[in-house]
């Protein structure tokens, strides 16, 4: 069970993580443009989606029944802080590209930051194992968004002070509820790797010249 | 809104568990009245459920089993509705039990791994935790190891600051939730668990024509070239389709063995492993190293198989071979003794043998004595 001190720990660690240096401008000449930093962003959210349903699995069967099984939907409390993918299908349509991409950057900051804070002393070490190297790609994914804001000429996003990402501790909060938090941290991860697909599609048929538009299929999550 | 008490026990295996579940707050004037517990999502026996007073539900657990999860069982209150309105963590098990057998090995003295394996029971439900600890005998300050699984779930690995010609005391602690345990203490010294690599560049190769034969060289490890110790190999080989390895033991400080008796026209996988023994003056055995990467070779083919034997003589060889080149062993040294031949060795014999095959002559028929050849060190064992 994290004490205190590993709150205040992790609390420094997001910290740490927010303010990471911002990536510098690719080199302008005679460089391709954003399509193929779109089209790799695209391509890396596909594959941590993939990645994503086997550690969910691995870690889910960990947490024990009813964790595991299909369609299990406890109440979200502590999950209140984690950005949140589902999002209106108007306003979805409508973010500007700046917009649509410091969402991306800022919500992966954030659960990348969680995700390392999933301490858990008691998992295996296979576990662990496939948590960093989630992590590692997830960092890989925050440096494409990054690379593509750059490549478009926009600023990465600086957290406002008191508004830096922070796991609110419970009073006493029990391992249960722990294990609700990280229930709803996997499938907040995944409905954003599900809606960054989606982004990352729209921007890449934006890039591209007229004639080949394609209609853009929606899933049924409400977008 | 509810609360589980207790929140996230830890009991012994076969123990009871007394549990409440008390609704308060929104919506007010919720009551106990409808709800229900589910363990690891699965809907418990009402019989085992008491409603305590308007807004407590107790639950009565008895001869519980360990935990079907090391993140502890799943105890939850629900409302009426299904919705979760509360949940509990059990964790259900065993104290550690001792963890035994500690083997240790270091390889070219510069880092330690060790293995053991947790107490007799194994399972113990819980999350169990090993440490591996370690102090020169001497010299008070205790030490825990930090790189673990490296060689398998009970493993850790040292890899620096070991010293040497003092023992080391080395123990293991398992703890878990409902207590510790503490291994025997293992008193090694560094240099009497050496290993190493195994020898670099193998080569096998063809014996000129000889049909059942094959020659095998390899580099004694460099890793231990500074290091006075006396070199103790083995090696083994077997024929492709086999699974069956023969081997050849004490080879002392050579770096080449011919291996007899092989069938003509086969491929044969060879390896070879080293022993650092006696490193220091240490009268101990050291510790093999990993086999070498297999190399192959192939005998060439023929119609007539010759005799067996060799200068390494393989344990398990066919009987048929041994007989004959034994003899000639005798004959030969006995030979060297008495007579003038002081260059008569195996070699000279199978270079006669490799002639004879050459002309296709008889064996029996007397041609002479070979030309005398390249004068090399005897590859017969000077037993």
């Amino acid at each position: 069970m994290p004490t205190g001190d590993s709150w205040g720990m992790l609390a420094c660690l997001c910290t740490v993580l927010w303010h990471l240096p911002a990536v510098p401008a690719l080199n302008r000449t005679g460089d391709p443009g954003p399509g193929p930093s779109i089209q790799k962003t695209y391509d890396l959210t596909r594959y941590l989606e993939h990645q994503l349903r086997s550690l969910a699995g691995t870690y889910l069967n960990y947490l024990g029944p009813p964790f595991n099984e299909p369609d299990f939907n406890p109440p979200r409390l502590g999950a209140e802080t984690l950005p949140r993918a589902t999002v209106n299908l108007e306003v979805w349509q409508s973010l500007n590209d700046k917009l649509r991409l410091t969402q991306n950057y800022e919500a992966y900051s954030h659960l990348l930051c969680y995700l390392r804070g999933l301490n858990r002393q008691a998992a295996t070490a296979e576990l662990r194992r496939s948590l960093a190297h989630f992590c590692t790609s997830l960092q890989g994914l925050l440096g494409s968004i990054a690379g593509v804001m750059a490549a478009l000429g926009y600023p990465l996003p600086q957290p406002l002070p008191g508004t830096e990402p922070t796991w609110t501790p419970g009073p006493a909060h029990s391992d249960f509820l722990q294990k609700m938090d990280d229930f709803w941290l996997l499938k907040e991860l995944q409905t954003w790797l599900w809606r960054s697909a989606k982004d990352f599609n729209r921007l890449k048929k934006k890039m591209q010249p007229p004639a080949a538009a394609v209609t853009l299929h929606l899933g049924a999550r409400g977008f | 809104t509810a609360v589980i008490s207790p929140q996230d026990p830890t009991l012994l295996i076969g123990s009871s568990l007394l549990a409440t579940c008390s609704v308060h707050g929104d919506p007010p004037g919720a009551t106990a009245e409808g709800l229900y517990w589910t363990l690891n999502g699965r809907r418990l026996p009402p019989e085992l459920s008491r409603v305590l007073n308007a807004s407590t539900l107790a639950l009565a657990l008895a001869n519980l089993n360990g935990s079907r999860q090391q993140s502890g069982d799943n105890l939850v209150c629900h409302a009426r509705d299904g919705s979760i309105l509360a949940g509990s963590c059990l964790y259900v098990g065993l104290p550690p039990e001792k963890p035994v057998n500690i083997s240790c090995w270091s390889k070219n003295m510069k880092d330690l791994t060790c293995r053991w394996t947790p107490g007799a029971h194994g399972e113990t439900f819980l999350h169990t935790n090993y440490s591996l600890k370690y102090k020169l005998r001497w010299y008070g300050q205790d030490n825990t190891c930090e790189e673990y699984h490296t060689v398998g779930p009970h493993s850790c690995h040292i890899p620096k600051d070991l010293a040497l010609f003092t023992p080391y005391e080395i123990w293991v602690e398992a703890t878990n939730r409902l207590g510790s345990a503490r291994s025997d203490v293992l008193t090694l010294d560094i240099l009497d668990v050496v290993t190493t690599d195994p020898p670099p560049d193998v080569h096998v190769s063809r014996v000129g024509g000889l049909e059942d034969q094959l020659s095998v060289r390899w580099v004694s490890p460099p890793a231990l070239k500074d290091f006075l110790f006396q070199a103790k190999y083995q090696i083994r080989y077997r024929v492709e389709d086999s699974v069956d390895w023969k081997v050849v033991d004490d080879v002392s400080n050579q770096t080449s063995c011919r291996l007899a008796g092989l069938k003509p026209g086969t491929v044969y996988f060879v390896q070879v492993r080293c022993n650092p023994f006696g490193i220091y003056g240490s009268k101990k055995a050291g510790i093999w190293s990993e086999w070498s990467h297999p190399t192959a070779a192939s005998t060439p083919r023929s119609e007539r198989s010759g005799p067996g034997g060799g200068a390494c003589e393989p344990r398990g060889g066919e009987p048929s071979s041994g007989p004959v080149r034994r003899e000639l062993k005798q004959f030969l040294g006995w030979l060297k003794k008495h007579a003038y031949c002081s260059n008569l060795s195996f070699r000279l014999y199978d270079q006669w043998r490799a002639w004879m095959q050459k002309s296709h002559k008889t064996r029996n028929q007397d041609e002479g004595i070979l030309p005398s050849g390249r004068r090399g060190t005897a590859r017969g064992p000077a037993r």
